[in-house]
């Protein structure tokens, strides 16, 4: 025991000083970030686009239809800020009241007005954001032709932020009943404008045919607002409780972020024990800790000082993100997060014990596979050349967990909980959508058995790789030979 | 009779089915420097590793202490193995208390130990460096402490000089005495027998896995042929009166010089006798010079007896 736990104090201690490990810690953290608020950023970041609209029919009537659409845009943007700011200095009716005030003119229009009901200042709300980023400048000329040095970017024109080119320019003319649009850009991968403008005249002419054919203003007016009122209802309960809640969902979500996580951290570390391994190997310092310390101590003390580095990770992680939910909650009344319910997803035993377990099984599992190939290896490029066939399987059930976010009743899911080093990440984000108790234990029962299968192979390859009597060529060879006897 | 601390009966290992070690009988008493010797492939390694348990022979039995090798015999003996290796990235203190702590010595002894033992070999400003930020020859002396700082009772060294200048070599066989006259076991293999004839009262003859020689240094000497050089003008032929005390070589020298020849004694023949019968030849003597035995010649005959096919 001694020796078990100075090689896993050791092994923890200098796995913790490694760069590796702070780069482990703050990589999910960060990712998360980045996964949160890269969309934001890459919103923001976008140019602001210059486009000038011809419309060629009489009365300029596709015009209209195009402003009423991006008007329509802009207050939807306005009105869900409105929400997001007003939930931190007031109650839900001055809200819905600054809301209305915001609905009753064009546009943002209403804005202003909205924003004193709340009492926040004018520029409380960035109306540049609000506003879109497709912005409709004046035509410098009356065709199309005149305009493609602008587009080209050959010349420029005045805009709110100084001389630039166009980004499109839109031209649309009358075609018998319909209408054509033509859409010039150099751009050619942005084609937001372009639906919407498409959206806005299709609209247009929905209206103008259903007119034409009778239909009153009113009654086309009152059509579109019609929006249908859904339910989702869960068949296991009376229709009056049947409603299904955000909490519900929670489980389930939680469960592929589990099984995400347990893979990560599988990952990150079964790594790092193979690359310590492969320096203490060609350090030549298993023979002097042979001198010590048993085998199986080695083994053991190894794999319990990288299961103490993942378990710091895991506490880490998951504090973390205790004290953020908490901290938005806190601090931030907009963000309208059931935290209690996430937390209790989250800390929920039935969740967490079921992950504990598949984390065990899971990393000594593939840390036996890796120390082994560790021990057969003096080098990374010798590890390489026998690591390309296990990292494809460990690879496997990223994407398998993957599908599991739109279809956790696949069949395939189902089969893949079958393979045991799979198990661990597939039955993860399987268990919280309900998986026969019978192929939980035949699931759990086929992992243990190949899991000391594992180890005990493990522990006879280590023993053989430790002291240089088994190399990466030994398996070269073990293989050709397998190969020349199938043969 | 004194303890035996370790003993090998009849022990075999073989690789792939080729015999690595063949049948070795030895045994380390208590108090004893015993000199583990052979040419490189011999088999010294994989008999200590049998003597230390890592390996398991194929046959025969192995006794560390009176027990087979585990934990508990284990804390009581230090190993320097051959393939020198040491934890780069930890200072060499704490290098030294780990393997220290390993064998059994609490977290603050070890501390304790690992500082005087530096500053015994006149390392104390190495304490807090890093084992890569020293010169090769220090990290071999740390590693050495690190294999005694839990002060073992048997200290097994594997080629302990090798990699080591002059120098260190003497520290080193200054160190196994020391450690010898303070009543330490000490069993070393090394290739080199100069450093097993100066240190040792026993040793073990090792070649193709299987012994050759086991008694004191003396005995192992006698196996030695003893040897005389002669040398005389230009001129003398004295390989026929010669060649009655034994096998007569002679030395190539330089052109117009004198001339040399080596003669290796035969049994009964004495160095004496060779110089009489010189004398009353009335051979004009430049030099007569009876040469000491060396373990090296030893090995030699010894090896040349027992396995003729290596000869």
């Amino acid at each position: 025991m001694r020796a078990i736990y100075l090689i896993a104090r050791r092994e923890y201690l200098s796995y913790v000083a490694t760069w590796g490990f702070w780069l482990s810690l703050f990589s999910l953290p960060l990712f998360g970030l980045l996964g949160f608020g890269l969309p934001t950023l890459i919103e923001s970041g976008q140019p602001t686009r210059y486009y000038v609209l011809i419309d060629e029919s009489a009365a300029g009537r596709f015009d209209a239809a195009v402003q009423a659409e991006f008007d329509q845009g802009r207050q939807m943007r306005a009105r869900e800020a409105l929400r997001a700011a007003g939930r931190m200095v007031a109650d839900e009716a001055r809200i819905e009241a600054a809301v209305a005030a915001l609905e009753a003119r064009d546009g943002l229009d209403g804005l202003p007005d909205a924003l004193r009901m709340l009492g926040l200042p004018a520029d409380a709300l960035p109306l540049d954001s609000l506003a879109g980023r497709y912005v409709r400048v004046a035509a410098p000329g009356a065709a199309a032709e005149d305009l493609r040095p602008y587009l080209m970017g050959e010349m420029t024109m005045s805009t709110p932020e100084g001389l630039q080119p166009l980004f499109a320019v839109v031209v649309i003319r009358p075609d018998g009943a319909g209408a054509a649009v033509d859409y010039w850009s150099a751009n050619l991968t942005d084609d937001g404008l372009k639906n919407q403008v498409t959206r806005a005249v299709q609209a247009a002419l929905r209206r103008d045919a259903l007119l034409a054919e009778g239909v009153a203003a009113g009654a086309l007016a009152a059509a579109d607002a019609l929006r249908p009122a859904v339910r989702e209802l869960h068949p296991s309960r009376e229709a009056a409780e049947a409603d299904v809640r955000v909490e519900e969902r929670l489980p389930l979500y939680m469960g592929i972020a589990l099984a995400f996580m347990l893979w990560t951290v599988v990952f990150s570390v079964v790594n790092m024990l193979l690359t310590a391994l492969i320096e203490e190997k060609g350090g030549k310092i298993l023979e002097v800790l042979l001198a010590s310390a048993r085998y199986h101590e080695i083994l053991t003390g190894k794999l319990l000082g990288v299961a103490a580095v993942s378990a710091t990770l895991l506490l880490f992680w998951g504090g973390l993100g205790a004290v953020t939910l908490i901290g938005v909650q806190q601090f931030a009344q907009a963000a309208d997060l059931p935290v209690a319910d996430i937390l209790g997803a989250l800390f929920d035993p039935a969740l967490l014990l079921p992950a504990a377990g598949y984390f065990v099984v899971g990393y000594l599992m593939f840390g036996s596979v890796f120390l082994a190939v560790g021990s057969l290896c003096e080098t990374l490029q010798e590890a390489q050349t026998l690591m390309g066939p296990l990292l494809l399987i460990m690879m496997a059930p990223l994407f398998i967990v993957m599908t599991a976010l739109n279809s956790l009743d696949s069949p395939f899911l189902a089969f893949a909980s079958w393979v045991p080093f799979w198990t661990p990440f597939v039955m993860m984000a399987r268990l919280p959508a309900g998986v026969p108790p019978a192929e939980i234990a035949a699931t759990t029962a086929l992992m243990l058995a190949t899991m000391t299968a594992i180890i005990w192979a493990a522990a006879v390859v280590f023993r053989q790789g430790a002291l240089g009597r088994a190399d990466a060529g030994s398996v070269r060879k073990l293989l050709r030979f397998g190969r020349k006897a199938k043969g | 009779m004194p303890e035996i601390i370790l003993s090998l009966k009849g022990v075999t290992k073989r690789y792939g089915g080729v015999p690595a070690v063949s049948e070795l009988d030895m045994a380390v008493t208590r108090g004893s420097i015993t000199g583990f010797l052979g040419p490189n492939g011999a088999g010294k390694t994989t008999s200590l590793r049998m003597a230390l348990g890592i390996l398991r022979p194929d046959a025969g039995q192995v006794r560390l202490f009176g027990r087979p090798p585990s934990a508990r015999t284990l804390d009581r003996v230090g190993f320097l193995p051959e393939e020198r290796g040491i934890y780069r990235k930890m200072t060499a203190e704490q290098v030294i208390a780990f393997f220290a702590r390993l064998k059994g010595v609490g977290a603050a002894e070890a501390m304790k130990r690992a500082r005087d033992r530096l500053a015994r070999f006149g390392l104390e400003g190495a304490g807090r460096k890093k084992i890569r930020e020293l010169s090769k020859g220090m990290a071999q002396k740390v590693q050495i402490i690190a294999a005694m700082a839990h002060e073992p009772e048997f200290i097994i060294l594997d080629e302990p000089f090798s990699g080591l200048d002059p120098v260190n070599q003497q520290v080193l066989e200054s160190l196994i005495r020391a450690e010898a006259e303070s009543g330490k076991t000490i069993l070393f293999s090394t290739h080199v027998m100069e450093h097993a004839e100066r240190l040792c009262d026993r040793i073990v003859l090792i070649a193709r896995g299987k012994k050759v020689f086991d008694g004191r240094v003396d005995e192992a000497l006698a196996a030695a042929p003893r040897r005389v050089v002669i040398e005389t003008p230009p001129g003398e032929d004295v390989e026929a009166l010669l060649s009655r005390f034994g096998a007569v070589v002679r030395i190539p020298g330089a052109e117009g010089a004198g001339q040399a020849w080596q003669v290796d004694l035969a049994p009964g023949a004495g160095a004496q006798e060779v110089l009489k019968a010189c004398v009353e030849a009335g051979v004009r003597l430049a030099r007569f010079e009876p040469a000491r035995p060396h373990l090296h010649d030893a090995f030699v005959r010894l090896v040349a007896e027992k396995q003729p096919e290596l000869a």
